[in-house]
């Protein structure tokens, strides 16, 4: 009896430790980034826009079941939107709060605008036609010279700027991105707590179940849509203020197809698990840096691993932030 | 407030499945509908709910037309179903199943409840409460916090109905609700769904246990090979003879296939069914 009682009251303890651990060391190493080189701030940089992505494309794949391949096209809208408003290409300076502003608008309006032509499409179907939507938008960018200056992109964007405080130097740019993700994973998460993350996740279940039970399935996916999009957009301003300069080149299908696989391999449907992936795909190409050319390759043996290890992602949807906020401060 | 059929029919290209149905249901009252597998009784249903569309004629609700409503919207007028082949939402829990029904009514305040926590805090409270209650009139209140697809079968055929409840419908269809349940589970439903006769409620349950239907129903819609055969209260649809014929079955030929069956069932080694 009591051998039996062992092992069983031993795991508990070891999923509460390896949690805790995992998050010490996140913020370990998020206190200690603006301390790093600059390039590492760089890398780091790059990792946060690569969650908040994750986080908003999630809303789409993971909370309302819905593959979005073509999800880069948001984040180009987003980058452009602050290229054409603030660079010399039009000589237009706006500042960077309403840039922001305007961004998740139109990105909205973008998501909304794929969403209506896509909405009666599922699984496979509606891959391809997102697929083909993002490279609509990067080839648009591409050719329409007079408005984004084509393959050349737009350079010399401006510094962003709030209230006087100028973001421009690698380890600025990380603090407005710690507050920007910060606040957008939160939201986030509290729209999936929502009746409307509820409704979400019943449409991902069973659609016509769903719409049995009164939910309007246009307006909710459309919501999903917007949303996601939007988030995507706010990415692409920060992505764009962060570099300076813009081109089609940032915004391929190989982007999406990372996103996607961020959110696959971390956990599909969870903010910790983005979080986790993103972690893992950007953060270890660059420790992994003298074995460049054997990337893709590791890449596919991690996936095949992972796959039959933890097929629900590293972080799997049943432990959400709440139950690692319940695990870290007790109850 | 009546559910009525007005000369209803559904046709797959020539296949005509439900021909020229017209009849009433009344709230207060519990209404079977019945007949031989392919009669059409399912797809009267789905037709009510707005799963399939009407090929031609009315269904009306309180002088409303329905048949040319989205799902969606039907379902937001008071008509609440349930699925021959359980339809919950697998990977959410048994509360999160009854709790999504309030979307409808609650989607407008989304900004609100992520906005402010206060406000979320108190809707949410508001919202699992009510859904417990209803968890609990049917015993589930153990699996609030599992997830629907693990529930035994039993339980998520009465997760499936009480999520149906959670809409307060005014009509509510049951579509097999004792399918693939066993005689105890069956006599729990029984009790259940005669504690749900309701004055504000029209209940419609297709269903081939007669023994509930018969226990249950008050009014009963036979349907045999898309027609409405017959209808009236339990003890005239047991008598008519058209019904025994195309269904029931006359007494004797209910005997001959029980005393056949038991003789198979001899056969094979078979116990006889065992509960406990």
């Amino acid at each position: 009896m009591s051998a039996a009682d062992t092992p069983a009251a031993a795991a508990p303890r070891t999923r509460r430790i390896i949690p805790f651990l995992v998050f010490a060391l996140a913020i370990a190493l998020l206190v200690a980034t603006p301390f790093l080189p600059n390039y590492h701030i760089r890398v780091i940089n790059g990792l946060l826009i690569y969650i908040l992505l994750g986080i908003g494309l999630n809303i789409v794949i993971g909370y309302a079941g819905l593959l979005d391949l073509g999800f880069v096209a948001f984040y180009a809208v987003g980058a452009y939107t602050y290229a054409l408003l603030a660079s010399p290409q039009f000589d237009l300076h706006l500042p960077f709060l309403l840039i922001l502003l305007i961004a998740a608008f139109l990105g909205m309006l973008t998501g909304i605008l794929l969403g209506i032509p896509v909405l009666k499409l599922r699984g496979d179907y509606l891959a391809i036609v997102t697929l083909g939507f993002g490279e609509i938008i990067r080839i648009m960018m591409n050719n329409v010279d007079w408005l984004t200056g084509g393959p050349q992109g737009i350079a010399r964007l401006d510094k962003a700027s709030v209230f006087g405080i100028e973001f421009a130097r690698p380890v600025e740019i990380y603090f407005l991105l710690l507050v920007i993700v910060f606040t957008v994973a939160v939201l986030v998460w509290r729209m999936e707590q929502s009746i409307l993350g509820k409704a979400w996740a019943a449409i991902r279940e069973d659609q016509d179940a769903a719409r049995g039970i009164g939910i309007n399935t246009t307006n909710a996916k459309l919501a999903a849509f917007a949303t996601s999009a939007s988030i995507g957009s706010i990415a692409g301003v920060i992505f764009a203020a962060s570099q300076r300069f813009v081109s089609p080149e940032s915004f391929t299908l190989q982007e999406s197809v990372l996103i996607v696989l961020m959110i696959v391999i971390g956990g599909i449907g969870n903010i910790l698990g983005i979080v986790a992936g993103a972690a893992i795909l950007i953060l270890l190409p660059e420790v992994l840096r003298e074995f460049a050319e054997w990337r893709i390759l590791f890449l596919g043996l991690l996936m095949i691993v992972l796959i039959i290890i933890r097929p629900a992602g590293i972080v799997p949807r049943s432990f959400g932030p709440d139950k690692l906020i319940r695990g870290l401060f007790g109850k | 407030m009546t559910l009525i059929f007005q000369n209803i029919r559904k046709q797959y290209g020539s296949n005509v499945a439900i021909d020229d149905v017209s009849t009433e249901f009344v709230p207060g009252l519990i209404h079977g509908i019945i007949g031989p597998n392919g009669a059409g009784k399912s797809t009267l249903i789905n037709m009510t709910a707005g799963s399939y569309t009407v090929s031609s004629g009315a269904i009306v609700l309180d002088g409303r037309q329905m048949q040319s409503l989205k799902k969606y919207e039907i379902a937001n007028s008071g008509i609440a179903r349930t699925y021959q082949n359980i339809r919950l939402f697998d990977q959410m829990t048994a509360l999160e199943n009854l709790e999504v029904c309030y979307y409808p009514t609650e989607v407008g305040a989304t900004w609100r409840e992520v906005l402010w926590p206060p406000f979320s805090r108190s809707q949410r409270e508001r919202r699992r409460e009510a859904c417990m209650e209803i968890l609990r009139f049917f015993n589930l209140q153990g699996y609030a916090t599992a997830e629907a697809g693990s529930l035994p079968y039993g339980r998520q055929r009465m997760l499936e109905i009480a999520r149906a409840l959670v809409m307060n419908p005014r009509v509510l269809l049951l579509d097999e609700p004792a399918a693939g349940l066993n005689h105890h589970e069956t006599a729990e439903l029984t009790a259940k769904l005669a504690e749900l006769r309701s004055p504000a409620r029209i209940m419609i349950i297709v269903e081939h246990d007669m023994d509930l239907v018969m226990t249950l129903c008050d009014r009963i819609v036979v349907m045999h090979h898309g027609k409405l055969l017959f209808q009236g209260t339990p003890a005239e649809v047991q008598a008519n003879p058209d019904v025994q014929l195309a269904y029931l079955g006359t007494a004797n030929d209910i005997d001959e296939i029980r005393a056949a069956a038991q003789d198979r069932r001899a056969k094979l080694g078979i116990r006889a069914r065992q509960r406990s």
